[in-house]
């Protein structure tokens, strides 16, 4: 509702044209931005769609336009191809909601932690996990779920399995490793969020004799879910596109789609193939982003 | 301590397993940077500051490092005003398709960066315009990736403003550029300086770009991780995450030290 | 070493004008004309600063060609290495396309090779090379074959394994498949050449000969649940952590693990002797002062003293005839002679690579399980 209102302000007021920059050159601002855009973003993205229609030729990376949907019927002829599209989206829902449930506690207790020293210690616990490069926090977490790993090893010298469990080389091993990789992304998405909620509400529905869990439950999720929604998008996103993370905690045998497009492209050379996997993996993230707008517009919908 | 203590245990409990999920790689990782052994182990056969040292000393990974730092630093401040700018215009202008324009600035968060490299180095190639395999053409690529960060974090600072704040320094005889400097831009700051941290970390840790962008002599950090760590498993790769952490809790204490001065100026 | 950089001296006077001119002008001009007219007589010359680009592999083998090579072939040369381990180097040679080589210098596998070559005119063919390469008169027969690169190392393939945790040794190429070893035994994916060739050797063993992929099929089916690296490095983390017990390598790679402590043995294929070769290509449209320093990086690592270095350091073997094993490896049995040679299986690439994308997809297909 504020935001509604300072929109309708905004408006009222900017077709004064009163504040800032004149209005008739507010635009100079973007054009850096756009210009930076449309040729280093849109020029090159619309090649490569191009480049998944043309027949392909090995090592040849120049779009020759000679339309053929051979790519696309060679991806969507084989299972080894197309299953890797629900493979993908299937770990990358189950790491975004895994991230969602993990990170809001997290982000709830940084955002309302207001002692300066203590939440700045808990942000760089956050960040320093974030800086600390994914390679090699990847590296800690093979140490960890490997088959002769600290888990797996303790649990079999202290005789409570026989054999390792199956912790990596797997679908599983890769949601771990998503879910390590993107929860960063998800708590410092979630605290503003949370922070911007007003302590009022919490007070006001405390003192009308909710209890804390009503409270938490009727108030202050529903006001969250926005950035919940937010920062599953943003996990999703990184999920599915991490070729190292499904190449590691995988063991290159978790057929997701950047372990393709990188096999096809790095090691075989097949520009147009892997192009056209590029493409699909694209529209992949499009629809995400459509599936957000519509749950987004629903819960939002429903609060107001 | 009353915030701490108001907070239920459920969440408490929760945010304890976020932090272990978090730092438990961290921790693994620290220790066997300061293995005394020859070899990536773990458990470390002992401490040791060996090879911290011999990261200080490798060319390989020291040099990935500082050209991570230059990339991560140049890419900051160019995404950081181009962005900043262009949260500006998106939050304060009434033309219909704004919407699709922050739509399409925020698009590379949800291109994988392995498609985007593709997409850079076939148009870089392709278009002979002499970026392949250079230090711009892997800067704007690292620009791409992390300019939606910038919008993202300062534009939401922008819709909860209030312009009448500006229109008031106006009408105390500001002039537009000097208000908005005065007070829309010392208002959003936090978001700005959030948002080139952001920048920075997003630069400083990626990694699918550099598969394609990336060069001899313009390999970062993370690469080099991941090609070292291809051929041998040695603690280097892991002393040199040593050095990523020291420097993230090094900016944030800096920074917060800012801030809480700004905080105490404030209060004065 | 005293009277090659008096050499050095005197050439550099006399040609530092004309080579710098060269090498300045060179920088904005990307397409260069193939010259067949580039050659090298075997002396040091002042290359004017210029820049050799070179892909080869990174990590210790980098440390240390850096550290044996380099400082005194730029110094000799007057020139710079920019050296590029970001494997693998085929999608950058193919996206410049072959007038535009991102590296005068590259090391390979042979199945990555071919490929490169099969996609475009890139490389300079043997017959141009070899006159400009003195010490490349020495060379084995084997290590000319492919006529585009020139082997300068290799190694035999071999399934090594940890003595402290199988339950017994591999004594046969078929003792991989034994039962007590699944889910603990490993190869590659399927676009590294190791992954190839143990392909096409199962393919031999088990079946008519290495083109009967159905038998090649069956085996890695057999194989299931296996371990997958991508690269020997990785592989060889992956058997030092006890991930795995044994695994597809190359001999040398297993020597050293044993020579530091690891305890691991190894099984040296006898059914097909196919090899790891270290195979040097030089781009045909290179630049033609990074060609000639190119000529001249792959006449010094041919020379006996030079080579010796990495053989000690990565248990190489030699390809030419006037080079000894090291002591070290003498230790283990290996000789270079006509005799040690027979036998050696170069497997055929080239019709993998006509059906590589029904292989890959077949066994990929396996391997996920």
């Amino acid at each position: 509702m504020a935001v509604a209102g300072t929109a309708s302000q905004l408006t009222a007021r900017s077709r004064r044209g009163v504040f800032g920059f004149g209005w008739n050159r507010l635009w100079l601002l973007v054009v850096p931005m756009t210009l930076f855009f449309i040729v280093f973003f849109v020029l090159p993205v619309l090649s490569m769609f191009a480049l998944s229609l043309d027949k392909p030729a090995a090592g040849t990376v120049a779009a020759k336009g000679d339309f053929a949907l051979t790519n696309f019927i060679r991806f969507f002829s084989q299972p080894l191809y197309y299953e890797s599209i629900f493979r993908t989206v299937a770990i990358s829902i189950a790491s975004s909601v895994i991230a969602a449930v993990l990170g809001y506690p997290l982000a709830y207790l940084i955002a309302k932690t207001e002692h300066p020293g203590r939440n700045t210690f808990l942000m760089i616990l956050v960040l320093a996990s974030m800086q600390l490069d994914g390679v090699i926090r990847l590296y800690g977490l093979m140490v960890l779920l490997g088959d002769n790993g600290l888990i797996n090893g303790s649990l079999i010298r202290w005789h409570v399995i026989g054999s390792p469990l199956p912790l990596m080389y797997n679908v599983f091993g890769v949601i771990v490793g998503d879910v390590q990789i993107t929860l960063p992304f998800m708590v410092l998405s979630l605290i503003g969020v949370i922070r911007s909620i007003h302590p009022s509400l919490e007070e006001a529905a405390r003192s009308l004799g909710a209890s804390p869990g009503q409270t938490f439950r009727r108030v202050i999720l529903p006001l969250s879910m926005p950035g919940i929604l937010a920062g599953m998008l943003l996990v999703f996103a990184l999920a599915s596109s991490s070729y190292v993370v499904a190449a590691l905690m995988g063991g290159w045998k978790v057929w997701v789609l950047p372990v393709h497009i990188f096999q096809q492209v790095s090691n075989g050379g097949h520009w147009q193939f892997g192009a056209a996997i590029a493409t699909i993996l694209f529209v992949v993230n499009i629809s995400a982003i459509f599936v957000y707008q519509a749950v987004a517009a629903r819960t939002s919908g429903g609060r107001i | 301590m009353s915030d701490a203590a108001r907070l239920s245990w459920p969440i408490k409990i929760g945010a304890a397993m976020a932090l272990i999920v978090l730092l438990l790689p961290v921790v693994i990782v620290v220790l066997a940077g300061l293995n005394a052994g020859d070899y990536l182990t773990f458990p470390p056969q002992g401490l040791s500051l060996r090879w911290v040292i011999a990261f200080i000393q490798s060319e390989t990974f020291f040099d990935a490092y500082l050209f991570s730092l230059e990339l991560a630093a140049i890419t900051m401040v160019i995404s950081t005003i181009i962005g900043t700018m262009a949260s500006v215009y998106l939050a304060r202008t009434r033309f219909g398709g704004a919407k699709a324009m922050r739509g399409l600035f925020m698009s590379p968060i949800v291109l994988p960066g392995i498609v985007l490299g593709i997409a850079l180095y076939v148009f870089y190639v392709s278009t002979d315009i002499g970026l392949a395999r250079t230090f711009t053409g892997l800067l704007i690529g690292h620009v791409l990736v992390t300019c939606p960060f910038v919008i993202a974090t300062v534009t939401a600072s922008l819709v909860g403003f209030d312009p009448s704040l500006e229109e008031a320094a106006r009408s105390l005889g500001a002039g537009p550029l000097q208000a908005f400097r005065l007070v829309t831009l010392k208002i959003i700051s936090p978001a700005v300086s959030a948002g080139s941290i952001f920048a920075f970390i997003i630069s400083f840790g990626q990694f699918d770009l550099s598969l394609y962008l990336g060069a001899q002599n313009l390999t970062g950090l993370p690469y080099a991780m991941y090609i070292s760590l291809r051929y041998k498993f040695e603690p280097t790769a892991a002393a040199a995450g040593i050095f990523a952490i020291v420097l993230v809790v090094l900016s944030m204490v800096l920074s917060s030290r800012l801030i809480n001065l700004r905080k105490l100026v404030a209060r004065a | 070493m005293d009277d090659r950089s008096k050499a050095k001296l005197n050439r550099r006077t006399i040609l530092k004008g004309a080579v710098a001119a060269a090498a300045s002008t060179s920088v904005f001009n990307i397409n260069h004309a193939w010259s067949k007219d580039v050659l090298w007589d075997g002396k040091p010359f002042d290359a004017g600063g210029a820049q050799l680009h070179m892909a080869e592999w990174g990590g210790f083998w980098e440390e240390s060609v850096r550290k044996y090579l380099l400082p005194d072939f730029e110094k000799d040369f007057n020139c710079k290495i920019a050296w590029d381990s970001s494997f693998p180097w085929f999608p950058k040679f193919a996206a410049g396309g072959p007038k535009n080589p991102p590296f005068a210098l590259a090391n390979w596998n042979l199945a990555d090779m071919h490929k490169t070559a099969r996609a475009g005119d890139y490389f300079l063919p043997l017959d141009d090379v070899l006159p400009n390469i003195p010490n490349a008169a020495n060379l084995w027969d084997f290590a000319k074959v492919t006529g585009l690169g020139i082997t300068w190392a290799y190694g035999r393939y071999t399934f090594g394994y940890r003595t402290d945790l199988i339950d017994a040794p591999i004594k046969t190429f078929k003792d991989f498949w034994r039962p007590s070893l699944v889910g603990k035994r490993a190869t590659y994916v399927t676009v590294n050449e190791l992954q190839m060739t143990f392909f096409l050797t199962a393919c031999a063993v088990y079946g008519k000969d290495q083109y009967d992929t159905k038998a090649g099929y069956e085996a890695m089916k057999q194989l299931a649940p296996v371990k997958t690296s991508d690269f020997t490095g990785n592989m060889q983390a992956l058997l030092e952590r006890g991930e795995i017990q044994a695994c597809v390598q190359w001999d040398g790679e297993m020597w050293a693990m044993e020579d530091r402590g690891v305890k691991t043995a190894q099984y040296i294929w006898e059914e097909q002797k196919p090899l790891l070769t270290q195979t040097r290509t030089i781009s045909k449209y290179a630049d033609p002062v990074q060609k000639k320093l190119a000529f001249a990086l792959m006449d010094r690592t041919l020379d006996p003293k030079v080579f010796s270095k990495f053989a000690e350091l990565f248990y190489l073997r030699p390809t030419c005839k006037n080079m000894d094993v090291t002591p070290k490896m003498t230790a283990k049995g290996i000789t270079n002679t006509a005799d040690s040679i027979k036998g050696f299986w170069i497997p055929d690439y080239q019709k993998y690579l006509d059906h590589s994308d029904e292989i890959e997809e077949t066994v990929n297909g396996i391997f996920a399980g």
